[in-house]
């Protein structure tokens, strides 16, 4: 089985590499991605792990050829959350020839798409930014490729019914999340779907941090939902599995966003953290193909990027995911049009990515001029106290009543 | 209006360096640095007057900045020229901010900090529970192309220009404001409020024009640090932190202290990207591997340092700083004749 995906992983990186000569490629001009992300701040707990993979991939493409003989390389820059200086770094890096960028934090992705939009660069945001960038018609150069909230929570909701047999209308489902924008963005879609199936939504806000959980957990209790929802991050889910434990609700009903990872596991405890559920577009684990290269490749010989401890945490697979997608969309487009490799070529490229799905790294993605997000479909996993065991497979669902939505949110945006 | 031909020089020289600073900075500056510069320390200076002036501590002005804005482009979608947009913002911000004065007449000094404070955080939950305000679940608002006198304004000149005049503007009231009636009945109020009133400065009544002022300021440079720089307003944008950093930078800067604003702004705005730039350049040129985390944590202890160094050398701030540089030069080579 291992040689069997040690097989899979090289055979990404020859098609990563495809025919170009590896003593070439750092003779050939490269392929530059900006990674402007918040390493100090708010963000901290996942760009350290992002940032890695993302550079990790580059040493491994560019040791087997870089894409189409050009290596590829990525520059770090540290924003800290601010704006302000996610602007600078956008216009240093445009300024060196930099039009991949990616900026890993809400705020600092909607001070530069305006201007990302207007100069006609690579707006990649997977997990970060406005949901409707999804609709490439009104966003041309944003690629949130990867699931929306808006489809995960949907998703989400889909995966229940399943559990329930089938029928949500006596289901009761509660929505536990932070009362601010990213936590409050789900609620829209979750109230459609509650409409269109019969189930009672109860919403559970909690204030920032997440750190106090105490009343939310106990109009939980009282109501009884047959799930809960949650969109909280790091702390947040710690707390709330005291909170369950307390409160007498199971933890296998606990359905987390994306944003729960191994630290947040080990900070519950692995054997208590058991059954918890969490929704994702990446595999989690280091079987991963692409993974256990990196760790045999690199880490086994003290060359990786960055502290194997990160290797070993879902955001790093979440980064290989999102760069991944980056380096086979710059890999179609000099495949198809040559060099050099344009903005224009990039964006004809990711917008022809057809049932990627990096070697069983995340959720197979088709991402066309009108569905820059690449199709939303995720997957519940379960933790069983070692590892996160896939429950359902990869799907999207509800997309009518979520693209509704996008389409709605979409049609407010003019570019000026 | 400046005490030493020195700072009148000194004024003339930027003023000319300001409106030919299109011609001379490469644009990755003028847009990215100068254009931020100019519009925060209007902002600083704004703040300054309520705090340097008339010493009332104040930790909500991102709030005041955030009623500006988001009321500016509120208009300005309506369809209202932008002219008027930006003075609704303005006034908008005013109503807003003289509610805060209403608080400084009871409490004062730490107590008065935490008011704000609290102003703030009703600010950042209206914003993130209001759609209607804060422009959707998305919580970003765009802003219209900004128009003035009836010309669309987009190149990074414009944008510069529009800028740089408003600090001007704001600047000169500022200069003004310290030599007359208005600005020293604020140096009464905050030096002793009841000595003030028996000297008949009736301390309630300035007390608000200073928070209304200011107010105004917040407002009007908020609105156009959206409609020049990020073109959307989010809630991030005027977040409590933002209010501490406005307050560092007038206090780094020096407490009423019209230069010392301009260089408070520099250090906390503009300081950490370009330490930020200087020891990722310094790592690569010295061939050194270092993580990108803590790549990304040196320029904070850096710019941390920085600022304690500074307010060790000189406690009242950059603008004290400047002032014993120029008072130093002026006598040179003959200091050594005051000693």
């Amino acid at each position: 089985m291992e040689l069997k995906q040690h097989v899979k992983a090289v055979a990404l990186a020859t098609a990563l590499a495809s025919s170009a000569a590896v003593a070439s490629a750092q003779a050939e001009e490269p392929i530059r991605f900006g990674l402007c992300f918040d390493l100090s701040k708010s963000y901290s707990f996942v760009s350290p792990q992002v940032a890695q993979a993302a550079q990790d991939l580059a040493m491994y493409t560019n040791d087997n050829g870089g894409i189409e003989g050009h290596p590829v390389e990525i520059i770090v820059r540290d924003h800290g959350n601010e704006p302000q200086r996610g602007v600078e770094c956008y216009e240093q890096l445009k300024r060196e020839g930099v039009f991949n960028f990616y900026f890993l934090s809400t705020p600092v992705t909607n001070a530069v798409l305006p201007r990302a939009m207007k100069d006609g660069n690579i707006l990649m945001q997977t997990f970060v930014g406005r949901g409707d960038a999804v609709d490439g018609e009104v966003f041309e150069w944003v690629f949130p490729v990867g699931p929306t909230y808006w489809q995960q929570a949907a998703n989400d909701v889909a995966f229940i019914k399943e559990q329930l047999g089938g029928n949500l209308e006596n289901a009761k489902i509660g929505f536990i999340y932070l009362d601010y924008p990213f936590g409050q963005e789900p609620i829209e879609i979750l109230k459609a779907i509650s409409e269109k199936e019969g189930f009672e939504l109860d919403l559970y806000p909690v204030p920032l941090p997440g750190s106090d959980q105490s009343g939310a957990w106990s109009n939980i209790r009282r109501d009884k939902p047959d799930y809960v929802i949650s969109w909280l991050l790091a702390g947040g889910h710690v707390v709330a599995s005291k909170e369950m434990r307390r409160n007498r609700f199971p933890i296998d009903r606990y359905l987390s966003v994306n944003w729960m990872n191994e630290v947040d596991i080990s900070n519950i405890g692995a054997k208590e953290a058991k059954g918890i559920l969490r929704g994702t577009n990446v595999a989690g684990g280091q079987d991963v193909p692409i993974v256990k290269t990196m760790l045999e490749t690199y880490y086994a010989n003290g060359k990786g990027s960055g502290p194997e401890s990160l290797v070993r945490d879902v955001y790093y697979n979440t980064g290989m995911a999102i760069y991944s997608t980056g380096f086979e969309a710059a890999r179609l487009a000099i495949k198809a049009n040559g060099w050099p490799l344009t903005p224009e070529t990039m964006k004809a490229a990711f917008e022809s990515i057809e049932n990627f799905d990096a070697n069983g790294l995340m959720a197979p993605l088709t991402v066309t001029p009108s569905d820059h997000g690449g199709g939303g479909k995720t997957r519940v996993e379960q933790w069983d106290g070692d590892t996160w065991v896939p429950m359902t497979d990869w799907s999207a669902d509800y997309l009518d009543v979520v693209w509704e939505v996008i389409k709605e949110s979409s049609a407010k945006f003019t570019v000026e | 209006m400046f005490k030493v031909p020195a700072d009148r020089n000194l004024a003339v020289f930027f003023l000319l360096f300001g409106l030919g600073a299109p011609f001379i900075i490469p644009s990755l500056y003028l847009n990215s640095y100068m254009l931020p510069w100019l519009i925060w320390t209007a902002a600083a200076l704004g703040l300054n007057l309520v705090t340097g002036w008339a010493g009332q501590l104040h930790l909500g002005y991102a709030a005041v900045m955030a009623v500006g804005a988001y009321s500016a482009i509120h208009a300005a979608r309506f369809g209202v020229p932008w002219e008027f947009a930006l003075i609704i913002g303005g006034l908008a911000s005013s109503v807003i901010g003289s509610l805060f004065a209403f608080a400084a007449l009871r409490v004062k000094g730490l107590y008065l900090a935490l008011t704000t404070l609290a102003m703030q955080f009703v600010m950042d939950w209206v914003l993130n529970h209001s759609p209607a305000i804060s422009g959707g679940s998305h919580a970003s608002l765009q802003s219209p192309t900004l128009a003035l006198l009836g010309q669309e304004i987009t190149s990074d000149t414009g944008f510069y220009y529009v800028a740089f005049g408003w600090c001007v503007l704001v600047t000169i009231f500022m200069l003004n404001l310290k030599r007359t009636g208005l600005g020293r009945a604020l140096v009464a109020v905050r030096e002793k409020d009841f000595a003030a009133a028996i000297l008949g400065v009736n301390s309630f009544y300035y007390k608000i024009l200073a928070f209304a002022t200011s107010s105004f300021i917040a407002g009007v440079s908020g609105a156009l640090l959206v409609a020049t720089f990020f073109f959307l307003a989010a809630p991030e944008q005027f977040s409590v932190n933002v209010s501490i950093q406005v307050l560092a930078m007038v206090i780094v800067g020096g407490l009423s202290s019209i230069i010392g604003s301009y260089f408070g702004v520099a250090l906390i705005l503009l300081v950490p990207g370009l330490v930020n730039g200087f020891v990722v350049v310094t790592s690569q040129s010295l061939g050194m591997q270092i993580n990108v985390e803590t790549l990304a944590h040196i320029p904070n202890a850096v710019y941390g340092a920085l600022i304690v160094i500074i307010l060790l050398i000189e406690p009242l701030g950059l603008g004290k700083l400047y002032g014993n540089i120029r008072d130093y030069l002026m006598v040179w080579p003959f200091d050594q004749l005051r000693k």
